[in-house]
């Protein structure tokens, strides 16, 4: 690998916070300050993605930048694993800022100026993230990220908001607090801090096998709150109350994807797949996830709100990650790094499937979705399509990472695994296809009560069909509207605005492309090319 | 020659604080003009005092070209050099805040000046008689201070910091007295020199260390010794709050430093493990029972006041675990928090003074009122939490690290748990200075006359500093060879 000093990394990072300044000062223009979020989302994304080449190649992009503190280099490193997640967080910012335009103006929020300026923190502190060079400045950016996404998740300012956004700060404190104990014992066990793939040399001998274990341990739990892993999940669906643009980049792609991604640098970088088989932590992560998935599937099935039964979804999907990382092997290794970019495309397209619903119909709940295929039909079939994936259906991006956790979960020669995988995906159909079939094939009158859902646990009937009847309840804001029967939009579209639907198409198309021809996509190569540096196996 | 400067940066505000009185004769409101000139002649002095620390190494003088150990000597090092520094800026930069928020009466500036002096004169003596003869006068300068808010709140919090001040005072007097007899010398490398040949196991060492102890923890605040602290900073006009508020305690805290490190050495806290455990454990102590009465107060100055308790808790903390790391840590942390609390103080008096809000509830809503004094309430806040790159998250990681490479890990535990247990009373306020409903008193506007522009960007100025100053921190360890001050 060679290092080539170049200030792309710090461009990219730099890009988004030069850009809140201009958004600050364009907070009269909304158009003006509009076009600022977007040319630097493209600008950043044209920084990030001039370096892809590069690091396909071997090139490592380094921008050093002095000291954090003493015998900590600030210097931000854009090598495989960073680009990866680099490239998919700042392609995504663009469609999602064209969505938060038409979402925002659709509803006619207010607070947009703060809105659009955390949000280009936030990106600016996710490139940090990934181009961190060890884990002081990941942690740095850790927690800019957490101040910056706060005002995001606490924007409607309903005391539900407020409170979703206090919790939400305590337990990514509580999060960075857990990776700052991790980091000092890091340094002090192995001397350094920096990330080298395969890991740390010395850090489990010099310390011994406890001191690592802790490390380990504090590490990996303080990056899990943000990756939403259980018991520490609670913070992610009580954020939902956030705007759909929200909850769809930063809980599907950014924050939670950060903290994925920083168990990734934990596993892969700072201890190695052979020192954590050393100290035996693989086992216990693996079935931390194994059984967050599980449980996270099954609370899904249960919930009438859409976007709580995403929420679920992904506190779901991310575990595939981490049980991928956990697992050890190259394949699973492959599998779990490729599910980051495959479960982003896909989730996003379901959450702005959700925030187009909301916004055109002001529907929230799924029992009040009957029929609304009719009204939607674009979206509802990028939804349709986005579920397959998460399904793991062939020819679509998530197919393509499971088949590679299912190898890796065999080769680890743990069964146990692949099955879970497996049943898991038989959940995701069943909390999916309610929806879609609900969708397309019900209507208004003629859809009734899923005992699944509408049932009391223990079995105790009291027939809670009143969201079927037409009866009053409240959705946490915005009512129930629009309630004769759907209307069929025109065929030129007047189904959402189109600030809102190319968004929904990008993603869902790059999700079908993940899917159809993995290799062309550059992900695929970057993620083979990660394990292959981390273990020195191709796969 | 730049060391008999040592001298004249103290002897300079002393005699500019004649000058106010003394011309009340012949004009009112002269007092602020004396003031600014003598504060920034002296921070310029400051200047090069310290830039001669930097190339030459430590400074010292002898008063009067009296020989040390009869005589009394003044010295420049890493440890305080730091020190002086933010005494220079805040002086200067409070003093500019004063000028519209008052109070602005000769006899304020005369304080001011006082005080001044005696915060410079704790930090350069090396002498222990002549530091409990500063501290005594950066006490009467402070009783004085906070009791020109001229109403019964102000003066019933002067006499009570009077009363627990001068005990505190007595019971340092009453330590040195006893280190004099046993050594009977008062200078304070001679006398770190005659305490290791007394014997650091001796009763009237030990005795003399608690005593020392004790009464600069009563000066620090620390719990439980803390208690005149709230009331004196709720009771006092906003720069008066903060300004002691950064200094006063900060360079208390810095004579414990002092005293622990250079005159009873490491080597002390070795040979009695009992002190040394005492001390981090007092300061743990601290940090917890300092957040947990912030969380609990309804006064934005109250809880501002036992932030201050938790955060001088982190840095006593770091001098007890004694290693390079951690000290290098306090000291951060000592310039870092009096940045910090002093910018915090102006701030929420810049709320104050616009709408007349000093309660918690009452702030609602008003960071959309005053954008840029919010933001930099803010980002000091934060700071405070200790969110990096800013100054508050580097003072904690070297104090953190010294503690876990020292192998004290309950210290570590509470050290790390300090960021939640900040981050609980910081997150209500910012919560509440954000969103929520706005009072009356904010809707309306305020009456805001005596808010101008420059105190607002003056607060601004210090919060993006504690950001910048951060990763600069670093830079000057090597400056500050404090792993002299340790050894020797």
């Amino acid at each position: 690998m060679t290092e080539v000093e170049s200030l792309r990394p710090l461009a990219a990072v730099a890009v988004s916070a030069v850009a809140i300044l201009g958004i600050l000062a364009a907070h009269r223009r909304p158009n003006l300050r509009e076009s600022v979020t977007l040319v630097s989302a493209t600008v950043m994304f044209g920084v990030v993605a001039s370096m892809v080449p590069g690091v396909l190649n071997g090139t490592v992009y380094v921008t050093r930048l002095g000291e954090v503190v003493t015998g900590v280099p600030f210097v931000l490193r854009a090598d495989a694993l960073g680009i990866l997640f680099a490239v998919l967080a700042s392609f995504l910012w663009i469609p999602t800022s064209l969505y938060s335009i038409g979402y925002m103006r659709g509803l006619d929020e207010g607070g947009q100026t703060r809105y659009f300026a955390s949000f280009a923190g936030a990106l600016s502190a996710t490139m940090g993230i990934a181009f961190a060079s060890n884990l002081v400045v990941l942690f740095v950016f850790y927690e800019l990220l957490t101040v910056s996404t706060y005002p995001l998740v606490a924007h409607d300012e309903t005391d539900e908001a407020r409170s979703a956004g206090r919790k939400y700060l305590a337990y990514t404190f509580g999060g960075g607090v857990a990776v700052l104990a991790g980091t000092v014992l890091v340094y002090v066990a192995a001397g350094t801090v920096g990330f080298s793939a395969g890991g740390i040399e010395g850090l489990t001998g010099g310390a011994g096998t406890n001191v690592a274990r802790l490390a380990f341990a504090l590490l990996a739990g303080g990056f899990a709150v943000k990756a939403a892993v259980m018991p520490l999940h609670s913070w992610l669906p009580d954020a939902m109350v956030a705007p759909t643009p929200v909850s769809g980049l930063l809980h599907a792609v950014a924050v939670v994807k950060s903290g994925a991604f920083g168990l990734a640098r934990v596993v892969l970088d700072v201890f190695g797949p052979d020192a954590i088989a050393e100290i035996g932590a693989g086992l216990p992560l693996a079935g931390l996830a194994v059984f967050t998935f599980i449980t996270a599937s099954v609370i899904a099935l249960r919930k009438d709100n859409l976007k709580r039964r995403l929420a679920y979804s992904t506190i779901a999907q991310l575990s595939y990650i981490v049980m991928g990382l956990a697992l050890l092997k190259p394949a699973a290794l492959v599998g779990g790094l490729l599910h980051v970019p495959a479960h982003a495309f896909m989730k996003l397209t379901l959450f702005f499937c959700a925030g187009a619903i909301h916004v055109e119909t002001h529907t929230d709940r799924i029992s009040r979705m009957a029929g609304i295929g009719r009204r939607m039909p674009v979206t509802m079939t990028a939804f349709g399509v986005a579920s397959l994936g998460m399904a793991g259906i062939p020819l679509l991006a998530g197919f393509v990472s499971k088949w590679y956790l299912l190898a890796g979960s065999f080769s680890a020669g743990n069964v146990v695994f692949a099955f879970a995988l497996l049943l898991s995906g038989v959940l995701n159909i069943a909390y999916f296809w309610p929806v879609v079939y609900g969708a397309f094939f019900e209507t208004r009158e003629g859809s009734d009560e899923k005992p699944v859902i509408d049932a009391n646990i223990g079995g105790y009937w009291s027939g809670v069909a009143d969201h079927y009847a037409g009866g009053a309840f409240t959705d946490g804001g915005h009512g129930d509207e629009d309630d004769g029967g759907w209307k069929k939009p025109g065929w030129r579209g007047g189904e959402a605005s189109p600030f809102v639907l190319v968004p929904i198409l990008v993603a869902v198309g790059g999700a079908v492309v993940i899917g159809v021809a993995p290799a062309t996509v550059y992900f695929f190569r970057i993620v083979r090319l990660v394990v292959e540096n981390v273990t020195g196996v191709a796969v | 020659m730049t060391d008999a400067l040592l001298g004249v940066v103290i002897a300079l505000p002393v005699i500019a604080s004649v000058v106010p009185l003394v011309a009340s004769f012949w004009r009112e409101e002269i007092g602020w003009y004396v003031a600014v000139v003598a504060l920034v002649l002296n921070a310029v002095l400051i200047g090069s005092v310290v830039r001669s620390f930097v190339s030459g190494g430590i400074l010292s003088h002898e008063v009067g070209g009296v020989a040390v150990p009869y005589g009394i000597e003044l010295a420049l090092d890493g440890l305080s050099a730091p020190v002086l520094v933010v005494i220079a800026v805040v002086s200067v930069g409070t003093l500019a805040y004063t000028r519209t928020a008052g109070p602005r009466s000769n006899s304020f500036y005369s304080g001011y000046l006082l005080l001044t002096a005696g915060l410079v004169g704790v930090t350069v003596t090396a002498d222990v008689f002549n530091l409990y003869v500063f501290i005594e006068i950066t006490g009467l300068g402070a009783y004085a201070l906070i009791a020109s808010g001229g109403d019964g709140r102000s003066a019933y919090a002067a006499l009570k910091y009077l009363l627990v001040g001068t005990v505190g005072a007595s019971l340092y007097l009453i330590g040195i007295a006893y280190a004099f007899v046993a050594t009977g010398t008062l200078n304070m490398a001679d006398l770190s020199a005659r305490l290791a040949d007394v014997g650091y196991g001796d009763t009237i060492v030990l005795a003399s260390f608690a005593f020392i102890i004790a009464g600069l923890g009563v000066k620090v605040a620390l719990f439980p010794l803390h208690t005149w602290q709230p009331d004196a900073y709720s009771a006092s006009p906003y720069g008066v709050a903060g300004y002691v508020s950064a200094l006063v305690s900060t360079v208390a805290a810095y004579a414990l430093g002092r005293v622990i490190l250079t005159v009873y050495t490491p080597g002390f806290l070795t040979a009695n493990p009992v002190v040394s455990s005492g001390l981090i454990y007092f300061g743990a102590l601290s940090i917890v029972a300092g957040s947990v009465l912030a969380v609990l107060q309804t006064d934005v100055r109250r809880l501002l006041a036992y932030s201050s308790v938790s955060q001088f808790g982190l840095i006593v903390a770091g001098f007890g675990i004694g290693n390079t790391a951690s000290v290098f840590g306090s000291v951060v942390h000592l310039f870092g928090h009096a940045v910090m609390k002093g910018a915090l103080f102006l701030t929420a008096g810049i709320i104050a003074y616009r709408f007349g809000v000093t309660r918690l509830d009452e702030y609602a809503g008003v960071a959309r009122r005053v954008p840029y004094a919010g933001a930099a309430f803010a980002v000091l806040a934060l700071s405070l939490v200790g969110v990096p790159p800013a100054i508050g998250f580097v003072g904690k990681w070297y104090v953190a690290l010294g503690a876990v490479r020292a192998g004290e890990t309950a210290v570590a535990v509470v050290i790390f748990a300090s960021t939640l247990l900040t981050l609980m009373y910081v997150a209500r306020l910012l919560d509440r200075m954000y969103y929520g409903e706005a009072t009356e008193a904010v809707a309306d506007g305020g009456g805001g006359t005596r808010v101008t522009r420059g105190m607002v960007a003056l607060v601004v100025l210090a919060s993006v500093a504690v950001v910048a100053l951060g990763p600069s921190a670093s830079a000057v360890q090597e400056t500050l060879a404090l792993g002299e001050v340790l050894g020797g």
